[in-house]
């Protein structure tokens, strides 16, 4: 319709893109090769209720190489939430409340999490930061330190109502990837407490196969009940810039976090292709 | 009481999801319901375009002032506005685009032009008792709806830096209608109007086809299944929509045309119409 008061416009490539639709015809005109914030950054997650909930017996001699590391690489650490995140859930699937309500109140576990490992860290620089404190992380690298934060993305409320139950779709492992991937860094670590995917569940069949690499697409093929990680990892992986690789290792194994550090492909790497 | 389990090395608290891999489709089927309880449920959700509305200035923005503050009068709604950034957000992603700015720098960036709006909306409409709802302050919505005022809150999803890899192109896709949206999801209401200026949903973009036809009632899955390829609303919007349990409809106004959103918000069919059935 013809109003008398007409759009301004800031004069852009986009200004008459309704920038609704990732289609979107102006925003081809792009040539976007975005460049890398940080690739040189070890994005770590550190397992819930893989190494967390465990306590010390896990969690000190993994703490021990993190340090023994940290002048050689700068560690970001993330932590996942475990037992209490879904004593949460259960809770609140209980109450049929919503999945954005989830999401916030799954954010509490991994938080206590990171603030537990900063305690732990604190004579060796570790540092507990939200995630509003992430453009800060090249001030506390250069000052050698080891910034601790939650893994799960800060979607909370604003999380989407998930398919087929209420547990949100995007957790520690998505935020983990979503993390590496704004900083533009190649490979994201979690650190878990087996050595990534096998063909059986380790945990109950000891002779199940061990399988080293596979392929996002490959994981989606197989579609299985459960998973290794997140099902929208999977996803975002084969649409990601920069984060094409996530190594799973046994966290429980003395030295899998050094030689992962080296480069090493120790566990399991899932690729983007 | 829920009680300690140890014995497998790690520490669980008995509960339903005890010991299991929230990845597994029947861990996660156990989680659902038929039903879902509704936050607050009466909240009309009212998003006000940024480019559509705002950047339209003085003789666009003052006539919707006066109707939103005599809508508040009345007090017969329970209305949360949201503006969008508008022209701002353009500048803002071609600069960032140009520069090469990752994703999630790019998302990270946009939020903070749709704040100066509300800043401007919430100025205008003060004395009608408005107030700008910073996110921190999310459960503070009672307190404002019962004490009779007017939140606006800020639309853009908080995703920022984490924002999700698009399927194709370069932009972020979690916008702010779906931002708005997932925002009257999660408070488990039934509507959202959003002003633009435009009288509703067309095929294709009215401002640029003159024979664009207007779409005045239909459903999100005659939509999905004929979506016109330039959208008034964010495409994920939509796609959330079909796995949303409350919002059941959403109208689209044309916010130069006065007495629209009041017609909307007593339920006439102005406009378009959009229905979850």
């Amino acid at each position: 319709m013809n109003s008398p008061h007409e759009r301004r416009k800031l004069p852009s490539r986009l200004a008459d893109s309704a920038l609704t639709t990732a289609t979107d015809s102006a925003s081809k005109s792009f040539d976007y090769t975005p460049d890398a914030m940080m690739p040189d950054v070890k994005v770590f997650k550190v397992g819930g209720q893989s190494i967390m909930d465990r306590g010390r017996e896990a969690v000190f001699p993994i703490l021990d190489e993190l340090v023994a590391a940290k002048d050689d690489h700068k560690l970001l650490l993330c932590c996942g939430g475990g037992t209490r995140a879904r004593h949460v859930y259960a809770v609140a699937s209980d109450l049929e409340l919503p999945t954005g309500l989830l999401a916030a109140l799954g954010g509490y576990v991994p938080r206590q999490n990171a603030r537990m490992l900063q305690m732990l860290l604190a004579k060796h620089g570790g540092i507990y930061i939200m995630n509003d404190d992430f453009e800060k992380l090249p001030l506390y690298f250069r000052l050698g330190c080891i910034p601790i934060m939650t893994g799960m993305p800060p979607f909370g409320y604003w999380e989407k109502p998930s398919e087929g139950g209420r547990i949100p779709e995007n957790r520690t492992d998505a935020g983990v990837f979503l993390t590496a991937e704004a900083l533009g860094v190649k490979r994201a670590i979690f650190i878990k407490d087996e050595a990534g995917l096998f063909e059986d569940d380790p945990k109950k069949n000891k002779a199940a196969k061990h399988i080293p690499r596979i392929t996002a697409s490959e994981l989606e093929k197989s579609d299985l009940p459960d998973m290794i990680v997140e099902r929208v990892v999977v996803t975002y992986l084969q649409r990601a810039r920069f984060c094409t690789e996530l190594q799973i290792i046994n966290g429980l194994e003395r030295g899998m976090i050094t030689r992962a550090l080296k480069g090493e492909d120790v566990g399991t790497i899932i690729t983007a292709k | 009481m829920s009680k300690l389990v140890t014995g497998d090395g790690r520490t669980h608290i008995e509960s339903s999801l005890m010991r299991e891999s929230l990845v597994d489709r029947r861990v996660i089927a156990k989680t659902s319901s038929e039903e879902e309880f509704a936050i607050m449920p009466d909240v009309v959700m009212v998003g006000i375009g940024g480019q559509s509305i705002f950047d339209r200035g003085k003789g666009a923005v003052r006539p919707l002032v006066e109707e939103l503050s005599a809508l508040r009068a009345t007090k017969k709604h329970k209305m949360v506005l949201s503006v969008g950034g508008g022209t701002r957000v353009r500048h803002t992603m071609s600069v960032a685009l140009d520069l090469g700015l990752p994703l999630g720098g790019v998302a990270q960036l946009v939020g903070a032009m749709e704040e100066c709006n509300a800043v401007f909306l919430n100025a205008l409409l003060a004395k009608h008792g408005s107030i700008v709802m910073q996110r921190e302050h999310f459960w503070e919505l009672p307190l404002y709806l019962e004490s009779g005022m007017l939140p606006i809150v800020i639309s853009t999803p908080p995703y920022h830096f984490w924002e999700p890899p698009p399927a194709e192109g370069c932009l972020p896709t979690h916008g702010s209608d779906f931002g708005l949206f997932i925002h009257a999801e999660v408070l488990g209401a039934r509507r959202i109007i959003f002003v633009k200026d435009e009288d509703g949903l067309y095929d294709k973009d009215p401002k640029k086809h003159t024979d664009a036809k207007q779409i005045k009632h239909t459903t999100l899955a005659a939509l999905m299944k004929n979506m016109p390829e330039e959208l008034i609303l964010d495409h994920a919007l939509f796609t959330t929509w079909q796995r949303a349990r409350h919002i059941k409809h959403v109208q689209i106004v044309n916010g130069l045309v006065p007495g629209q959103l009041t017609k909307a918000l007593a339920g006439e069919p102005v406009g378009t119409v959009i229905v979850k059935e």
